[in-house]
């Protein structure tokens, strides 16, 4: 077993944590797929405003590898497409019929699986829509079957603690998370689970699974942070890895034959109406995840989707995407505030011993607020002693900002697992972990 | 009560805007503004939290660090001055006295920098960088008390322009921009900036005044037989007045003591490096040590010092708290850290006991390890760079 620690990183103290309860969600009026939060994709539509949809129903497809399909969350008719700026489709949404019906594929039975050939497994999937769940580093980009696969990263973790935590999406499933283990051996014999730092009980029952332990802080579960800190080679970098709860989904999809719906979200945040777990199903609208109140969403809330340092920000009346399974609303946090630099700050967040906050024990209301102006880089380091995957983000800044590609691949900019770290620390606010996105996206899109 | 300043800011903002009046300025109200109110902007992209630092409260740490100093350097140079015109110095007048003639550099300082920075961040269309806070106040507190507001205004003046703002501002300086202007100071104006006389403000010409040698100046003016330290003793510098700091010296860098809790106070909110402070140390004590091997009854008296003598003397304390930290010019890397300031603790000692024309090397060793902080950087994370797996 291999145990990875970041010795770096940074407490995060942050009001509004989800607890562990567990509640069931009413099915909505209507659910959506949102096509343009999917990374990469260049969607290809299959359907048009009143088709009639089943669950499962290829939606879309990927241009780029029109084989990935993307399915329908919802049986009933398609009743709305909206795009956005230079057509990219935002969201398909569909309507809901009282009896859904569902495209029934193939179901396969652990034997099945273990007698079936890895292209066929891989057609299924790709078939079934459940393909997209399997992403390869250092991109994140849809995995591409016809690379090889030097290993898959089963990612149980959530360190960040705005996301659903495995050990409620394992209860009551460690039987099918083993089977979606028996199933990723098909594809690669080399398969890791990470076991998520802390102790929950449900992974105990999963022990003789797990390949990597970690201790530390956020981000220190993310497969980019496990696979550099265990890597022997260079070969190993184009590592796939895939969600805990995704895998769930996986197994599903086999063992029912059915595009599986059901997601286990959470919903957090300080401003938010309940702040636990939610049995649901995915592409619900953000209405209904906890996010208002009799209709009515907490003034000056920002509905953040997918954790508050990878999420996106998103308007109530959109829905949650294909990857999406956490909401948390915090404060804007647009109010000026007077002589700040000079207060004290017991009530202020901070990584750093700037503030009497270190020594407040309690987790602290954090708003959206960027707490001071952009200025230069001055070198303070701050961003080194956070980041997980030994980068120097001050350095490899400057050098994205020359456009010296070799400089910055030289300098680690494709181990970046993208956590916004250093972007969190940087009191001249500098949007670090943006720009290597870009530049890592721009290179990406000069290999492809 | 900050309601009628909230509205007075709101009131005169469209003065500033894009096609107001008073448009060029808009840096100077944005300044002004964001030291009353910490602007209201949230995140627009990944991260949608932030850290509560800003460089506001980073430089404003720095700033507080350096309060012992400049309190203790106002009460010294009151002190210094009613003594050599044979007053007795009780505290009240001591301050009063120092006050007297340290407001002055300071006010200079900050006016006449900030001028500079407002101008050059008004042809920019730049915001005001909270650097020269620091800077402003670093720099008066490195002159002898008896230099012309003059000198103060060019020496700030070079500093900021040559020093800083040509590279492109704050965070693109090669040099320390205080430090710049110190050195400018030195070498163009050596008369204002050393020998015996400039280190005490002398009020009273009448009386018989009784200015005194600095104790590196009593240091090196001792003749070889001698030990430095009966020099110091007879001079009245035993080492207790040298770690208080109660000796005629630069404003604010004769006392160890009050650098030491600044020194504190910085490494607790890990704001200063305590790498280079420590190297820092580290490099006096082993080139004074170095020195002692070679010391023998005829050499110079130099030779022989204990280095902790070296520590504590003239402005390496200082130096090496409030200026070779600067984030902006040293070096980035811990390992180039510690290179840093022991080169600076070396060099330092080798300057004061090998080049008589200088009384104090701190100055010049931290210009001159400034130069290098990038070749250091270089080596240090080619270094580091090597040991990563490739990924392409």
């Amino acid at each position: 077993m291999i145990t990875v620690k970041t010795p770096k990183g940074c407490k995060l103290k942050i009001a509004g944590k989800p607890s562990l309860d567990l509640d069931r969600l009413a099915t909505p009026a209507s659910v959506a797929m949102l096509p343009a939060r999917i990374p990469f994709v260049k969607p290809r539509l299959k359907v048009k405003i009143g088709d009639r949809v089943k669950i499962g129903t290829p939606l879309f497809e990927d241009k780029r590898r029109p084989a990935i399909q993307f399915g329908s969350p919802g049986g009933g008719v398609v009743d709305e497409i909206c795009f956005g700026p230079r057509r990219i489709i935002k969201a398909i949404v569909i309507r809901l019929d009282d009896n859904e019906e569902h495209v029934q594929f193939t179901s396969l039975t652990a034997q099945d699986i273990e007698a079936a050939t890895r292209d066929d497994l891989i057609k299924a999937m790709q078939d079934g829509g459940v393909w997209p769940f399997i992403k390869a580093l250092p991109f994140r980009d849809i995995a591409n079957p016809e690379e090889p696969v030097p290993g898959i990263f089963v990612n149980l973790g959530a360190s960040e603690p705005f996301l659903p935590q495995s050990q409620v999406y394992l209860r009551n499933a460690t039987d099918l998370f083993e089977s979606g283990i028996n199933l990723l051996r098909k594809l690669t014999p080399h398969v890791y689970v990470t076991r998520p730092p802390g102790k929950a009980p449900v992974v105990k029952a999963l022990k003789h699974l797990i390949t990597h332990t970690c201790k530390g802080a956020y981000p220190v579960d993310d497969p980019g942070v496990q696979l550099y800190h265990s890597k022997k080679s260079s070969d190993e970098n184009r590592s796939w890895y895939i969600d805990g709860q995704d895998l769930l989904h996986l197994a599903r999809f086999f063992e029912t034959g059915r595009y599986p719906i059901e997601r286990i979200m959470v919903s957090g945040g300080n401003l938010a109406h309940a702040n636990k777990h939610f049995i649901t199903r995915t592409g619900i609208p953000l209405a209904t995840l906890g996010g208002c109140h009799d209709g009515q969403a907490a003034a000056g809330a920002r509905f953040i989707v997918g954790g508050l340092f990878r999420g996106y920000t998103s308007e109530i009346d959109s829905y949650m995407g294909f990857y999406e399974n956490a909401l948390t609303l915090i404060a804007e946090g647009d109010e000026k505030e007077a002589f700040g630099f000079m207060r004290p700050g017991y009530g202020k967040p901070s990584s750093s011993n700037t503030f009497l906050s270190v020594y407040n024990p309690s987790d602290i209301k954090t708003d959206c607020g960027m707490h001071g102006e952009r200025r230069a880089c001055i070198n303070c380091g701050f961003c080194v002693n956070v980041c997980p995957v030994d980068i120097l983000p001050q350095f490899t800044y400057k050098c994205v900002r020359a456009d010296e590609v070799e400089e910055s691949l030289a300098n680690g900019l494709l181990d970046c697992v993208e956590c916004s770290l250093c972007t969190y620390v940087c009191p001249s606010k500098i949007e670090l972990c943006a720009r290597f996105k870009q530049a890592k996206e721009a290179y990406y899109k000069e290999l492809t | 009560m900050m309601k009628p300043i909230r509205n007075l800011f709101d009131a005169q903002r469209r003065h500033f805007a894009q096609g107001g009046k008073f448009e060029r300025f808009h840096p100077l109200f944005e300044a002004t503004e964001s030291f009353f109110f910490i602007p209201g902007l949230s995140t627009q992209s990944d991260a949608h939290v932030r850290d509560s630092l800003d460089l506001k409260r980073f430089m404003s740490f720095v700033i507080l660090a350096l309060m012992p100093c400049l309190c203790f350097g106002i009460y010294n140079v009151g002190y210094q001055s009613l003594m050599a015109s044979g007053k007795y110095p009780a505290l009240l007048p001591a301050v009063i006295s120092g006050l007297q003639t340290v407001l002055p550099l300071i006010i200079v300082s900050y006016t006449v920098g900030f001028f500079w920075e407002i101008l050059f961040a008004i042809i920019r269309k730049k915001e005001i960088s909270e650097g020269f806070l620091v800077t402003g106040l670093l720099f008066p507190l490195t002159l002898p008390p008896t230099i012309p507001l003059w000198q103060v205004a060019v020496g700030i003046s070079f500093g900021v322009v040559i020093g800083k703002e040509v590279f492109g501002g704050t965070g693109r300086n090669i040099l320390n921009p205080a430090l710049c202007g110190r050195v400018f100071l030195f070498f163009a104006y050596p008369m204002r900036m050393s020998g015996d006389a400039v280190w005490t403000v002398v009020s009273d010409k009448t009386a018989d005044a009784l200015s005194g040698a600095t104790p590196l100046a009593v240091a090196a003016l001792t003749p070889s037989g001698e030990t430095v330290e009966t020099a110091l003793t007879s001079a009245n510098y035993p080492i207790e007045t040298l770690c208080l700091g109660l000796y005629p010296g630069s404003v604010g860098a004769t006392s160890v003591l009050a650098c030491l809790i600044g020194a504190t106070l910085l490494i607790v909110v890990g704001i200063a490096s305590y790498r280079t402070i420590i190297g820092g140390v580290i490099g006096v004590l082993a080139v004074g040590y170095l020195l002692n091997l070679l010391a023998s009854e005829t050499s110079m008296a130099w030779l022989s010092l204990n280095p902790w003598h070296h520590l504590v003397m003239g402005g390496f304390a200082f130096g090496i708290i409030f200026m070779a930290t600067d984030p902006v010019s040293s070096p980035g890397m811990n390992a180039s850290k510690w290179i840093y300031g022991f080169a600076i603790g070396a060099l330092t000692v080798l300057i004061r006991v090998f080049n008589p024309a200088y009384a104090e090397g701190v100055m010049l060793a931290i210009i001159f390890m400034n130069l290098f902080a990038p070749l250091l950087d270089y080596f240090v994370i080619w270094q580091r760079l090597r040991k990563r797996l490739a990924n392409v």
